[in-house]
């Protein structure tokens, strides 16, 4: 059993914890997508923690909510704010059911997982050859979401996942980069990484 | 392994992720209801609930009939569960898209949330000089030039589901996800 701990109210506003909620769990699900077709447990693991954030999220939203309401016309506002956060919520629950896959060592049939990989165009997941223009390079500087409509959203280095890299992170040779984004992006963004393409196009 | 065996497991494949992107769509499409706080959309995403569910007893079926091994068992109860995550998914984009059917004006908080968000839902206007007028969605390459992809065709009040041969008209709106940092380009592309 998890130890719950009291979650303090923090002055957060609506909209950063709303907003991050979001993101978190738009960002799980794709990354839980990709721990249980690659079978990867720490990947998983950094998806439950997230899980945990999004839950500590989900309670400071509900105290702000409580707070803001003053009379029946922000308590029917407030009410659809908090069904989207709890919206949010679920999505996060689902994607934490997802590495459950992984987490029990239940797995997804191999030829499932293959042939998906084939046919997935959103997500990709990639090795950084020696020789890929990439290296060196700052994810900020690569402008990659104007340029191709492509997010790194995790880079495994050594043993690490480093879910949603910063802008300031530098590529090295053999980091694995999980990415999701628009499918023509997607694979122009693998052929760079892949040493394919040598060139990055405005 | 057979060539039906094989092809059994292609369309496996096939239909999980035809759940998975319906699912996906579904949230974007909830995501874009309360932004643009259009009761059309959400009763779109309210259907589309509904072919999850029938898509998501379609997959089990299929899954349930692949006459594994018992050392095989494990890899398919992970599929089943796959499959049981999507339609939890496609639950959740429907209670956001019932608080526009609900009738209350969103929250303005709620529209800020969407518009600033990493992967963004945006809407444009065609306007005719704009060079997406007259070409179909596979024409315009919107994806490469953008960044962005198009969820939805409002034209006339009535949706449209963007497939590659459908034609983009002029005063159609279109919704689109992607990064924020397309938006622009988009906007450019649509009413230049």
């Amino acid at each position: 059993m998890p130890r719950l701990e009291k979650i303090e109210y923090k002055p957060i506003p609506v909209r950063e914890l709303l907003a991050e909620m979001k993101n978190l769990s738009e960002l799980m699900i794709d990354l839980a997508y990709s721990a249980a077709l690659f079978n990867d447990k720490e990947l998983a693991e950094d998806v439950l923690e997230l899980e945990n954030r999004v839950d500590t999220l989900a309670y400071l939203l509900e105290m702000e909510i409580m707070i803001a309401a003053r009379d029946v016309d922000d308590a029917e506002a407030l009410t659809g704010v908090s069904k989207v956060a709890s919206a949010a919520d679920k999505i996060s629950d689902a994607a934490a059911d997802i590495t459950a896959i992984v987490m029990q060592n239940i797995g997804i049939h191999p030829i499932v997982s293959e042939g998906f990989e084939k046919v997935e165009e959103r997500l990709t997941r990639v090795k950084v050859v020696e020789g890929s223009i990439l290296i060196g390079r700052q994810i900020g500087e690569l402008d990659l979401a104007a340029r191709m409509g492509v997010d790194i959203i995790a880079i495994r280095r050594n043993k690490d996942w480093m879910i949603d890299p910063k802008d300031t992170e530098q590529i090295r040779g053999g980091d694995i980069l999980i990415s999701r984004g628009a499918p023509s992006g997607s694979k122009e963004f693998k052929e760079l990484v892949e040493g394919k393409l040598r060139k990055l196009e405005d | 392994m057979s060539r039906k065996r094989l092809k059994h497991f292609e369309e496996i494949v096939e239909r999980f992720v035809e759940l998975k992107d319906t699912s996906e769509l579904m949230m974007d499409l909830a995501y874009s209801s309360l932004l643009l706080n259009s009761k059309d959309l959400a009763e779109d995403v309210q259907r589309l609930e509904e072919h999850v569910d029938k898509l998501h007893t379609d997959f089990e079926l299929l899954v349930l009939s692949s006459r594994f091994k018992p050392e095989e068992a494990k890899g398919f109860l992970g599929l089943i569960r796959l499959g049981v995550v999507t339609e939890k998914i496609a639950d959740a984009a429907a209670e956001i898209a019932e608080v526009v059917l609900r009738g209350i004006e969103p929250h303005p908080v709620l529209k800020l949330v969407i518009e600033e968000a990493e992967e963004t839902v945006t809407y444009v206007q065609v306007t005719e000089n704009s060079p997406l007028a007259n070409k179909t969605l596979r024409e315009a390459r919107i994806p490469e030039e953008t960044g962005m992809w198009v969820l939805a065709i409002r034209r006339e009040n009535k949706w449209i589901r963007p497939k590659p041969h459908t034609e983009i008209k002029s005063g159609d709106v279109l919704i689109a996800s992607g990064y924020a940092e397309g938006e622009e380009d988009l906007k450019k592309l649509a009413s230049p």
